[in-house]
């Protein structure tokens, strides 16, 4: 490295919201597009809907690993703390609420509020998948405030 | 580990913003470096260094 020039400062806190932002957009695009393919006949509206969620993963999956490269060392380390214990714990603690409540429901809860099975899937799937945001960010938060 | 980064920087008289900026890290990082909650990785201690013009092990004190 050239000692005489100033090194790139590292993305900040806008450029994280700007990308989360851009993937959000990619998403609602993606979510609105396979709306349009996904009744189509035969298993054309299959391949379409999964062609159309692999590239707007791929996107996603892009845009993350130009942020991570962005950003400098402590804040990688603050997101794999966040990634392996928070993920982890969030989804620990998903998994017993959401085996609690469901284990007792004979189907009737579900059958309710119109719930089909594939519906209870994507219901599962999305509330693990929140519960482990909700750990990622408390322990990203932890990390910072034990390392000031 | 301990480390003389916090003097090191008055002694030029930099802000922790400066430093950042000469490291290529944010601000909260050099904060985290200074109060030795936080230890670089081998490439950001050289690089610590250089800034400096110091070598790494008058810097950073092994505290074991």
């Amino acid at each position: 490295m050239n000692p005489g020039l100033k090194p790139r400062p590292p993305f900040g806190l806008g450029t994280y919201l700007l990308m989360i932002l851009g993937v959000a957009i990619v998403g609602g695009v993606a979510g609105a597009a396979q709306v349009f393919v996904k009744d189509l006949p035969g298993t054309l509206g299959l391949i379409l809907t999964a062609a159309i969620v692999t590239a707007a993963m791929a996107i996603a999956f892009a845009a993350c690993i130009w942020w991570w490269r962005g950003i400098d060392e402590a804040a990688r380390e603050a997101h794999k703390s966040a990634w392996w214990w928070g993920g982890s714990c969030g989804m620990a603690i998903g998994v017993v609420i959401l085996t609690v409540l469901t284990i007792h429901d004979d189907g009737s809860t579900s059958a309710t509020v119109g719930m089909t099975a594939p519906d209870l899937v994507v219901t599962g799937m999305w509330t693990i998948l929140l519960f482990q945001l909700a750990g990622y960010t408390v322990a990203w938060a932890i990390w910072w405030l034990k390392h000031r | 580990m301990n480390n003389r980064l916090k003097v090191l920087r008055a002694e030029r008289d930099w802000s922790q913003a400066d430093l950042a900026e000469r490291l290529g890290v944010s601000r909260q990082t050099v904060n985290a470096l200074e109060t030795g909650r936080y230890d670089p990785s081998l490439p950001l201690a050289f690089r610590i260094a250089r800034v400096f013009d110091q070598p790494i092990e008058a810097i950073f004190i092994d505290s074991e």
